[in-house]
């Protein structure tokens, strides 16, 4: 493939008997912003792991910029920059001082050095934090000094692992428009979380992955084509009759339909003016109803169709791996 | 790359105010609690005493008790003699006020209550009139007219034995604490040890896992991290040894720069068994650190920092044990600079800390070089 | 009850860790107690060892190795300066012995003066012991040369008289069989292992369990915070009961049966003294010390304590300013105690139970300390 940064092929995984990766394939291209996006447990973790060395794998290749990745190739990893899932900085170190040490790893020619430090310190806002220590930072500044560490040399390409969790809003849509931003600066960058929102938001192309597999991958839109589901109306009325429902379902593009007592949800595919239609046989029967929305499916949608559960499973599942 | 790491390992491990102000401070303290433990103890324990004897009269012997009142009002007397009853005499021997009974009768006798060398000088000063007697009896029936010669040969004062000291250097066996409190700090070294396989070990610490990910070598960052828990080690250890001999005034002997030496060279052993320790097995950072804990009392232990003579019941039971534990090796080599005019045995125990750290940090490297995990 | 299940989790955690510390501290405490005498009921003189070079090497200075050889111990030794300082540093021999050249002619002359070197390394009673020994032999011969012997005759009648032993008989004091020395020993350095034992297997899990982030979540939870200090001393007592329990085990199996007679003292005397070491170990968690930290913190304050109140150098060897100063150590009275027991000390009841009540005191003064510097420490950060 042209382009292509990053191309894991059959990649097998094991922990003891547990399968952490099955046969898991993925490729992705220069200048995509590409998200993983999977529930705990899938494997996403352990695939960045994989991908960078650190972790040995049974079977299957890892090639990025098109060479063997390898612990000791350095070339490559000079051209990577991380940002894992717990944050690693120094502790003793202030966040200028943790800053300037990663991009020396990366960087040695000191003036350079000294221009990247203070352009990732602009980059991620935290100019006026630059003489505290981490331990008095509050959790969002700690993610984007995390992300400073990660960034500061210019890497071509930017791996983000759960870059958002316990971070305030602001600073979440902070890091997503910075790494739209780097997007648009040359980076490549491979985000996974399990918050399909923000995925949403910023990924151009996606992979689901569950158990170790990958489900799914396309663009957003690929992906919602690939379920049945192009819309779901949902009204909120009170003793609705078995007859009004079936009435419902009998409409064009209607393939179902859910009654709580209080709330209809009625999933369509395919069409246009469906909500037109339901809300015709209302005013028909004369039936009061409350709030009235529609919604496009979204990447949980496609995730609950192909593998019958949510992507933040309510009920807890497996947090063996992620 | 390398100055860049070493840099900002000392300013992080330095900024750890923890571990560096209690490795300053472990030796002060100790030192001073050894010293002010210490300073009378040599005094008490090479002086000698005269001996508390309780003398208990069966029956009148004229020529012993001339000899008993001989002695009282001498001030090199080995005996305090005091006549009491019986009961009351064995009363003192259980409590220890008096080391021994003598029973004046015929024949003298004595009751201990233990076996100990003020015992034994007890046996000996009963032999010793018993010998006398038996000598002069002797005289008196074969040659009579001797009597006087025998006499004043068995009183004479022989001056047999000429005592020579064998050095002029300190000979004080309570300084060997010294010498081990100065191991055990240098082992303690360990924790800047394991602090560097804590930063590069990715399935140890977040920031190892960041690290492992970046172009920098790992033998470059090893060799950087491994260069400022030295250079920080031998800083303390500067300390230690400055604060015993200046401020505490403990007589290391008159070659203080070999002092110095010796001391940053078991500096390097401990830094070198920490990062063997880190870098081993896939137990989390507790454990590691209870493991290194533990070894280092252990060989501290062995080398006789608790019992001041384990390290000789180790020499000779287990002689081998002395040469690899770091901890004996690195108080002998003091003691050796102390005791003996040359410097062989010193250079040996300098070999002997180098080889060891030599060693530990090559299983090291190979331990943690080019390393994938099965899990972090 | 939660919060006293969550104690043990935590230390179930730590266990691998706290193994390491028992298992050691064990071994070395075994080691402690067998480092001490032996009893003896019948009385052995105190055996020295000699090094003995023979410059002279003739019947009679044979026969003078000979006769030492009889009652002490005699080892050979390379003639290296080193091999020597070294046995005499170590005390493998007591005395390195020269008889010199013409030794037996200048004894035939009845010129007894310098005819032997010794070479000692630290003044003592054994030098006192070697110089009487060849003294008396010494002059023995010679007053049998002066009764008209030959020297032949001399030496051997000499040698017949000095063979005569004392009569020594050993004090059957009956109840040092309820405190043998090997228990003496173990309980003597038990302080010593209990606060290196509890320091760094209780610190760790208190920490975790006082950590400000579980205290506030637990706070803001309907356990009230007397409750939760309460079960987390439950979970304490009981870990300590359990370590206590453990070494006590140990010396059962030293004693050789269940404790007897004064040795029940001293088992009580140790309950007294762990539950000292629990109270300091709380109360240094308090301080929230690093984990790195806590050993090297744990050596100062027991090595240090040891030294001073005679654990490990006795306390009839320390200066009267340094048992002033130990007397406001807890162990200083735990020793004082043990040394009533062994004998060394004269024995009185009244004094075991004021020392007791003594080192009680260190653990109730400690413990509410602990309690007052938790709840200001803990005040200061919920006002943060």
């Amino acid at each position: 493939m042209e382009n292509t940064v990053i191309k894991i092929e059959n990649l097998v995984k094991r922990y003891g008997d547990l399968i952490a990766l099955d046969h898991f394939s993925l490729a992705i291209r220069e200048g995509e912003i590409f998200g993983l996006l999977g529930p705990n447990g899938s494997g996403k973790t352990t695939t960045i792991n994989c991908m960078l060395s650190l972790l040995a794998f049974d079977k299957g290749s890892i090639e990025i910029f098109g060479q063997k990745m390898t612990p000791v190739n350095y070339d490559i990893k000079k051209q990577i920059g991380i940002i894992m899932q717990d944050v690693a900085v120094f502790n003793e170190l202030t966040v200028y001082e943790n800053i300037d040490y990663f991009c020396g790893l990366y960087i040695t020619d000191k003036a350079e050095r000294k221009r990247c430090v203070m352009e990732a310190v602009e980059f991620t806002g935290l100019g006026e934090f630059l003489k505290f220590y981490p331990k008095k930072l509050s959790g969002g500044l700690l993610r984007r000094l995390n992300i400073a560490c990660g960034i500061a040399h210019k890497p071509r390409l930017i791996i983000l692992d759960e870059p958002t969790i316990a971070v305030d809003p602001q600073s979440r849509n902070k890091i997503l428009e910075g790494i739209q931003k780097l997007n648009r600066m040359g980076a490549t960058i491979v985000y996974t979380s399990h918050y399909m929102e923000e995925v949403e938001q910023i990924c151009t192309r996606v992979a689901i992955m569950d158990k170790g597999k990958k489900i799914a991958e396309g663009t957003k839109d690929e992906l919602k084509r690939m379920i049945k589901n192009t819309e779901t109306i949902t009204v909120e009325v009170l003793g609705l009759s078995e007859a009004i429902r079936n009435e419902i379902v009998q409409l064009p593009h209607v393939y179902r339909t859910e009654y709580d007592g209080e709330r209809l949800i009625v999933f369509c595919s395919g069409g246009t003016h469906n909500l037109i239609r339901v809300l015709d046989v209302f005013r028909t029967h004369e039936i009061r109803v409350g709030r009235v929305y529609s919604e496009l499916p979204t990447l949980n949608d496609v995730f609950l169709e192909i593998t019958g559960k949510e992507l933040r499973d309510r009920k807890g599942d497996s947090h063996v791996l992620s | 790359m390398f100055f860049h790491d070493l840099k900002y390992f000392i300013l992080s491990q330095l900024k750890t105010k923890n571990l560096i102000f209690w490795l300053l401070l472990f030796p002060i303290a100790l030192g001073c609690f050894f010293r002010i433990a210490f300073g009378e103890i040599y005094g008490n324990l090479t002086q000698t005493e005269p001996i508390p004897v309780a003398v208990v009269e069966e029956k009148d012997n004229p020529v012993f008790r001339s000899v008993l009142e001989s002695m009282q009002g001498s001030k090199d007397r080995f005996l305090d003699p005091v006549d009491m009853d019986e009961a009351t005499a064995l009363d003192q021997l259980k409590n220890n006020t008096v080391e021994g009974i003598l029973y004046i009768n015929d024949k003298l006798r004595l009751t201990v209550a233990e076996d100990g060398l003020e015992e034994t000088m007890l046996k000996k000063f009963v032999e010793t009139y018993t010998l006398r007697e038996t000598i002069l009896t002797d005289a008196a029936l074969m040659h009579p007219e001797k009597i006087e010669a025998a006499a004043a040969a068995l009183s004479k004062d022989c001056h047999s034995v000429a005592a020579v000291s064998v050095t002029a250097e300190n000979t004080n066996n309570f300084t060997q604490y010294f010498y081990n409190l100065i191991a055990m700090t240098a082992l303690y070294g360990s924790l800047l040890g394991m602090q560097i396989c804590f930063n590069n070990q990715a399935n140890l610490s977040a920031l190892g896992a960041r690290k492992s990910c970046s172009p920098i070598s790992k033998a470059v960052s090893l060799a950087a991290d491994l260069t400022g828990a030295v250079l920080l080690q031998f800083l303390c250890m500067a300390v230690c040894v400055t604060f015993l001999v200046f401020v505490l005034k403990i007589d290391l002997g008159n070659r203080l720069p070999l002092v110095y030496l010796a001391a940053c060279l078991g500096g390097l052993t401990g830094v070198s068994i920490g990062f063997f320790v880190g870098s081993v097995g896939t137990v989390g950072q507790r454990v590691r650190t209870g493991i290194c804990n533990a070894v280092v009392l252990l060989l501290c232990f062995f080398s006789g920092l608790m019992v001041g003579n384990m390290k000789a019941l180790v020499a000779r039971f287990v002689p081998w044990l002395n040469e690899i534990n770091p901890a004996a090796v690195i108080s002998d080599s003091i003691y050796c600079l102390n005791l003996y005019s040359d410097y062989r045995r010193f250079g040996e125990k300098l070999a002997a800390m180098l080889l060891i750290s030599l060693l530990f940090c090559i299983l090291g490297i190979i331990m943690t070089r080019r390393k994938q995990y099965a899990d972090i | 009850m939660q919060i006293f299940k969550a104690f043990f989790k935590v230390l179930k955690k730590s266990i691998p860790s706290s193994l390491i510390y028992i298992i050691i501290f064990l071994s070395i405490s075994l080691v402690f107690a067998f480092s001490g005498q032996e009893d003896k009921t019948v009385f052995e003189q105190t055996e020295l060892i000699f090094c003995i070079f023979d410059q002279d090497d003739s019947a009679e200075s044979r026969s003078l190795v000979s006769y030492i050889g009889k009652q002490h111990e005699l080892v050979d030794l390379e003639q290296d300066e080193d091999i020597l300082l070294d046995a005499l540093y170590y005390e493998r021999v007591n005395c390195i012995l020269l008889i010199k050249s013409g030794y037996a002619k200048q004894l035939a002359e009845g010129n007894t003066e310098n005819l032997f070197e010794r070479y000692a390394m630290h003044a003592g009673y054994a030098d006192i012991l070697t110089e009487q020994l060849l003294d008396q032999y010494v002059a023995s011969v010679s007053a049998y040369l002066a009764e008209g012997c030959l020297l032949p005759e001399a030496v051997q009648k000499a040698e017949t008289a000095l063979s005569v032993q004392a009569d020594v008989t050993y004090a059957d004091f009956e109840e040092d069989t309820e405190y043998p020395t090997v228990i003496f020993f173990f309980f003597q350095y038990l302080p010593y292992i209990l606060i290196s034992v509890l320091f760094n297997t209780l610190c760790p899990v208190l920490l975790t369990m006082n950590r400000n982030d579980i205290r506030f979540r637990t706070d803001c939870s309907g356990i009230r915070p007397a409750s939760y200090l309460l079960w987390n001393s439950a979970g304490s007592v009981l870990f300590i009961i359990g370590i206590w329990l453990l070494f006590m085990g140990v010396g059962i199996f030293l004693y050789g049966g269940l404790y007897a007679g004064k040795a029940w003292i001293a088992v009580l005397n140790s309950f007294v003294f762990t539950l000292v070491s629990a109270s300091w170990a709380i109360l240094f968690s308090c301080f929230s010390p690093g984990e790195n930290t806590i050993n090297l913190i744990t050596q100062v304050i027991g090595l240090g304590m040891s030294f001073f109140c005679g654990i490990f150098v006795e306390q009839s060897l320390l200066g009267s300013g340094v048992l002033a100063v130990a007397r406001f150590l807890p162990a200083y009275w735990y020793v004082r105690i043990n040394n009533m027991l062994s004998g060394n000390e004269p024995f009185r009841s009244e004094n075991v139970l004021v020392f007791l009540l003594i080192e009680t005191a260190f653990a109730v003064a400690a413990g509410m300390l602990a309690l007052l510097i938790g709840k200001f420490r803990y005040r200061r950060l919920s006002a943060e």
